[in-house]
């Protein structure tokens, strides 16, 4: 990656995009863990008022055998907003990461093109990259499912875990064991790694066709 | 002629760069309808619609989506309400990202502006 410019009088300063990527990320992580773990708190509470329980078949009690700890209850309610912090504030770190690698390009595209002005930098919108979104994505959710699933085998439950083996129906090959667990891993992998390019290319699209409109 | 301001600068714009609140909103909100219409067409697919056992989870979600059925029609149905929650979570993450961007330069420049009142 070409970190600095053409010019050797002007450089892009590394300190200053270290610590700009530092903060970006944590205040990222603090977006997305904050709406991970608030909708995961207002789904369950969602649930209690419908009259589910933790006895009751519901899609949010399947959610329990993958995050330890997490039910229908009210104190499920407050491990759910846990992990859904977590698990928020990981994917937002590794969002803005990817969205950071692009950084050093931008910057150098502004300093070495004659036609972009100075305004034309207080619109700049954050973009997503789909393929590299989709890799890290992809990787943590699959990497999440093996993880619980290798949990279910170790402690010798995966004879009962009907539930979980329900997820065969969307993740071919899936079973809760070792090998099951790998290919269902992959092919979780696959899922989001097609959601993400999904987001990216609509979000992109969508800014490309308001950046042209408001030239 | 492009300055070392000019790229100090160039790094801050870019790395502080907003969200797009429409894009976010349309694309989180296409996400959502298109995951829940694959979990439906799936098992419409497989014929396990109406097994007593599998989809039983997923017709649930009834409960909360009033209209939404594990069927083709239930399922466009299910892609609205998907789709809704969808735009409003994006919604949500964009505004809540620009604040943020907005609410830490604003601290940034009070707190500069007090070491500068200290300092005189």
């Amino acid at each position: 990656m070409k970190k600095n410019t053409q010019h050797p009088e002007v450089r892009i300063d590394d300190q200053l995009v270290h610590a700009t990527v530092k903060l970006n990320v944590k205040l990222f992580a603090l977006v997305l863990g904050l709406i991970g773990g608030l909708s995961f708190f207002a789904l369950t509470h969602l649930a209690l008022s419908k009259g589910v329980t933790v006895d009751k078949l519901s899609p949010l009690n399947l959610l329990g055998i993958f995050l330890p700890g997490y039910e229908v209850s009210r104190t499920g309610a407050w491990i759910g907003l846990l992990w859904g912090t977590i698990l928020g504030a990981v994917s937002g770190a590794i969002i803005y990461r990817i969205y950071a690698r692009s950084i050093y390009d931008q910057v150098n595209e502004y300093l070495n093109s004659p036609t972009i002005k100075d305004s034309d930098l207080e619109g700049v919108t954050l973009r997503f990259g789909g393929h590299s979104l989709g890799l890290a994505l992809g990787s943590l959710f699959a990497l999440a499912l093996f993880v619980t699933t290798s949990w279910l085998v170790i402690r010798g439950t995966a004879g009962q875990s009907y539930h979980a083996n329900l997820l065969s129906n969307y993740l071919p090959g899936y079973s809760v064991s070792f090998l099951g667990s790998i290919i269902g891993s992959a092919v979780l992998f696959a899922f989001v790694y097609v959601l993400c390019q999904i987001l990216s290319v609509v979000y992109n699209s969508i800014v490309s066709v308001r950046a042209g409109r408001n030239t | 002629m492009r300055t070392q301001d000019n790229a100090d600068k160039a790094v801050l714009m870019v790395g502080f760069a907003r969200m797009d609140v429409l894009a976010m909103s349309i694309a989180v909100g296409v996400v959502a309808a298109f995951l829940l219409f694959m979990l439906t067409a799936v098992l419409l697919l497989k014929g396990d619609a109406g097994d007593p056992f599998i989809g039983v989870n997923l017709k649930e979600l009834a409960k909360y989506f009033p209209g939404y059925s594990v069927s083709w029609s239930g399922s466009l149905v299910g892609m609205l309400y998907a789709g809704g929650i969808g735009l409003i979570i994006g919604f949500c993450t964009a505004v809540l990202w620009n604040l943020m961007h907005i609410l830490y330069i604003g601290l940034v420049l009070i707190r500069g502006l007090w070491w500068r009142m200290l300092a005189d």
